[in-house]
């Protein structure tokens, strides 16, 4: 109303509702959408009959008694994470509980739970139940397992009619209370329902492969644990919803998420014996030096007055720190260095009084905190041994390649995009370059460069394991495809936001980090969602350079146990419906990006 | 902008009509020069769209431009921020020339606002961060002071209550509205307004043009591209004429509409009152 008040006055107008459409009965709604017509009924009937006949095959493959499922649930340590040392499991299992840490966290802080109301659910549970009886009618099921199974969607159907008989709209739960449901009967069904007891097989030496029962104590305590820890951290996320400000907690957990893959990643492949003598000798000290003196320079750069000459000094810093790497030095003077040069280039456009300058020089420590720990941390030999040479393998492979590509790859492909787009010939000429050259190349072509011709390439004394080569070999594929992506958002940014910001005065480096930016990642999620999709299944081409990720782990290793010998059929089903898995979650998450940061738009 | 008088005038309602109107009784002569323009020329390819363009425009002087579609109005009012750049002659703005110095156009730009025809409001930003924007990141205000600033510049322009929507919320006249707030944000001296009213429904030129009467009275130098005649005479100090990028006659109000002296004004005129 109010928009109109400036010209109707202080006329109100009675609201009308529009009216109702009414809700069609099932049969009726049947009628109108499947046997309108003729030519509508036929499609309808051999459709059905197709999807059926799929059905039927599908699980009469899945349940034919000659299937050796006994494969994948041996070998479920395998395909996660292959030849990890049992002995160091704890660790894996500190990597789970953070990230579900941060992810309940972060469901309660940015309230992802939306209402459901008790009768939709019924209906959602009914039409469920229904499926689940159709399926097990198709199924090729004993007498027995058939009349489990129908209950069972007896039960579930019934529950569901009774929820839509008995239950009125303003009765309502939440999706996180389902989830929370869900998971529960999950892990509660670990200690109840006999999966089996299935041993890992690790040597190659005979033995009984699944003994009747519940599964393994070492597999059922921890993921109870995890439950535990997951709600409580969701109960935690809600205290500190309510009583920290919002903003602030929102960045610091999304500064967690960013720091999280390199320190989970640590902490699983290492556990350095720290020199203390040398920590505080040398790194320490040099900490320090970086810390104070930087802090000083960074407080000079930041302030709005110094201008022209802090460019300059700026530009001069990224000089030293790009000469670092020409003499021999530590690690953690070239990067800290590095580190200085981005922060004191920034240093113009975040400008500002004594606030702001704080608020900088606080962030510029703890970002030198974090390096500085990282680079020492990794510059200390790890006592971690793993047999073999791969560190890990499997699912974990396949998550570590994906997840550091992305990573990597997100901020070099907005680099290329920007260069591509900016008005700097050079920058224009070597990112059009860079990113026609690689993407007229194969990605089996660079994956095959980086494994094994680059670590031939590296000076004397540097080396890079081979798996660090293929993802930085992928993430360069990776980041020229991105570029493309972000290029097409920022084409889709109108000219006159351009003008616009031109117009009040802002920087170019302004103008792109707070207008243009935002825009055009909005305008270009579904091309980058499906492009990290594309980055998670085609690391199964590692397999062709012999990196035993889940996919090679399941076409030539679990086929060639003595045990399992052919089981290539069961395991790949198996393993295309873990990649199924993970790629229909992020589809569903870039959906809800794109509703919730479409609330702004135009 | 609290030392502002024009704060205690009515605002976007009816209220400014009735005052007297700024420009017929006032004298500018001695009044310093705010945009200095000489032989300004401008190509787009082959066509000339600014010929030999030369006019001063003083302290306080509200200027309406007029002409057909096509004149190159608004090319020359967009190349006093330098949106659009001039290729002959020079454009000198409050003593800074506009050459490719790099730090003179950013300095100009800040003391320059300008307001679009299709509003360029920032589609992902807040009415209030979108006002508070320039002044925190540009003129390095503390966040408090800028957003003090904002809600009293909103209350000026009549849509306090709408602080915290999204642009797209908005209808086109509260647009245009925030967009003129937004400008005025960088506290400029000259505010130039480019068709300003050609996107609006009818019904919501007048709440536009109601404040850029306040802000006429207020005593800010404007330079205004516009097809609303009622605005020219009841406004402007001088109006300039413009045909085929070239500055056919300028005038007062009265004179200009009352006895125009070309035969191409008088052409003009007749084809639009």
């Amino acid at each position: 109303m109010s928009e109109l008040s400036s010209v109707t006055g202080n006329i109100t107008i009675p609201y009308t509702p529009p009216p109702e459409t009414p809700k069609l009965p099932p049969r009726e709604w049947v009628k109108e959408n499947l046997f309108s017509s003729k030519f509508n009924s036929i499609l309808t009937v051999v459709s059905s009959i197709l999807l059926l006949a799929i059905a039927r095959g599908l699980l009469s493959f899945i349940f034919n008694p000659e299937r050796q499922w006994n494969a994948t649930a041996t070998n479920l340590r395998l395909l996660m994470t292959q030849a990890y040392p049992e002995s160091q499991y704890v660790r894996i299992w500190v990597c789970a509980a953070i990230l579900l840490i941060l992810t309940s966290v972060s469901m309660a802080i940015w309230r992802t739970a939306r209402v459901v109301a008790l009768p939709d659910l019924g209906r959602r549970l009914l039409s469920r139940g229904a499926i689940l009886a159709l399926l097990t009618l198709l199924a090729p099921f004993s007498g027995r397992a058939t009349l489990i199974w129908l209950l069972t969607a007896a039960v579930v159907a019934g529950v569901g009619e009774g929820l839509r008989r008995f239950t009125n709209d303003d009765q309502a739960t939440t999706t996180l209370t389902l989830l929370l449901v869900t998971l529960s009967g999950l892990v509660g069904s670990l200690w109840v329902v006999p999966y089996g007891h299935h041993s890992f097989l690790m040597d190659r030496t005979p033995r009984v492969l699944a003994e009747p029962g519940t599964v393994a104590m070492t597999t059922k305590l921890p993921w109870t644990i995890m439950l535990l820890i997951a709600v409580a951290a969701y109960f935690l996320g809600g205290f500190l919803r309510e009583r920290l400000p919002v903003n602030a907690t929102r960045i610091t957990v999304l500064l967690l998420w960013l720091m999280a893959p390199p320190f989970l990643l640590y902490l699983v492949l290492r556990d350095p014996s720290f020199e203390m003598g040398h920590v505080f000798g040398t790194d320490i000290p040099i900490f320090g030096v970086y810390a104070v003196l930087g802090s000083a320079l960074l407080l000079w750069l930041s302030r709005p007055s110094t201008g022209e000459a802090g460019r300059i000094v700026a530009a001069l810093v990224l000089i030293v720190g790009c000469a670092t790497f020409l003499t021999p030095m530590r690690m953690i003077v070239r990067l800290d260095m590095l580190l200085l040069a981005a922060f004191a280039l920034a240093a113009h456009t975040f400008s500002g009084g004594p606030r702001a300058q704080k608020r900088y020089i606080f962030g510029w420590l703890g970002v030198l905190v974090v390096m500085s720990w990282m680079v020492t941390a990794i510059n200390t030999p790890s006592t971690v041994k793993v047999p073999g040479g791969f560190f890990i393998g499997g699912l974990s492979l396949t998550l570590m390649v994906a997840i550091f590509t992305i990573v990597i790859s997100f901020p070099l492909g907005l680099a290329l995009a920007l260069a591509r787009t900016s008005t700097m010939p050079i920058f224009r000429l070597l990112s059009t370059w860079f990113i026609e050259f690689v993407r007229g190349i194969p990605l089996i072509t660079i994956l095959i460069f980086f494994s094994i011709m680059v670590p031939l390439f590296l000076p004397k004394g540097m080396h890079l394991s081979e798996v660090t080569a293929v993802v930085i070999g992928y993430a360069l594929f990776s980041s020229a495809y991105l570029a493309e992506n972000v290029r097409g958002g920022l084409q889709s940014v109108d000219r006159g936001q351009h003008e616009a910001a031109a117009a009040v005065g802002m920087t170019t480096a302004q103008k792109t980090i707070f207008i243009v930016l935002p825009q055009a990642l909005r305008a270009a999620i579904p091309p980058l969602v499906g492009h990290c999709i594309g980055v998670f299944k085609e690391t199964s081409l590692l397999a062709i350079i012999g990196l035993f990720d889940i996919l090679y782990i399941a076409r030539y290793v679990m086929p060639n146990q003595t045990e399992f010998m052919g089981s290539t059929k069961e395991n790949v089903l198996f393993v295309s419906a873990i990649y199924w898995i993970f790629t229909y979650q992020m589809s569903k998450a870039s959906q809800r990006l794109e509703q919730r940061t479409g609330l702004g738009e135009r | 902008m609290t030392e502002n008088p024009a704060d205690t005038a009515p605002t976007g309602t009816t209220g400014a009509t009735s005052e007297p109107a700024a420009g017929q009784t006032r004298d500018l002569s001695g009044a310093r020069d705010m945009i200095v323009c000489e032989d300004v020329s401008k190509w787009y390819g082959d066509f000339r769209a600014l010929d030999k363009i030369s006019a001063t425009i003083k302290e306080q002087e509200v200027v309406v431009v007029l002409g057909p579609s096509g004149s190159g109005k608004s090319t020359w009012i967009r190349c006093i921020n330098r949106l659009e750049q001039h290729q002959e002659g020079r454009i000198v703005v409050d003593g800074v020339e506009l050459t490719n110095d790099l730090r003179n156009i950013e300095k100009v730009r800040s003391e320059v606002g300008i307001v679009f025809q299709q509003f360029n409001l920032f589609p992902h930003l807040t009415v209030r961060d979108n006002i508070t924007l320039a002044p925190i990141w540009v003129r390095k205000r503390p966040r408090a002071e800028a957003d003090a600033q904002a809600m009293a510049l909103l209350e000026r322009v009549g849509i306090p209550e709408q602080a915290d929507k999204y642009p797209g919320q908005l209808s086109g006249g509260q647009q245009q509205r925030v967009a003129i707030a937004r400008a005025l944000a960088m506290e400029p001296k000259i505010m130039l307004f480019d068709e300003v009213t050609s996107a609006l429904d009818p019904e919501m030129v007048k709440e536009v043009l109601d404040i850029m009467k306040t802000l006429a009275l207020s005593g800010m130098t404007m330079m205004v591209v516009t097809h609303e005649m009622g605005f020219a005479k009841e406004v402007a100090d001088r109006v300039i004429f413009m045909e085929e990028g070239q500055i056919v006659e300028q005038n007062t109000p009265e004179l200009f509409f009352s006895n125009p002296t070309e035969d191409r004004t008088k052409l003009f005129l007749s084809q639009i009152l």
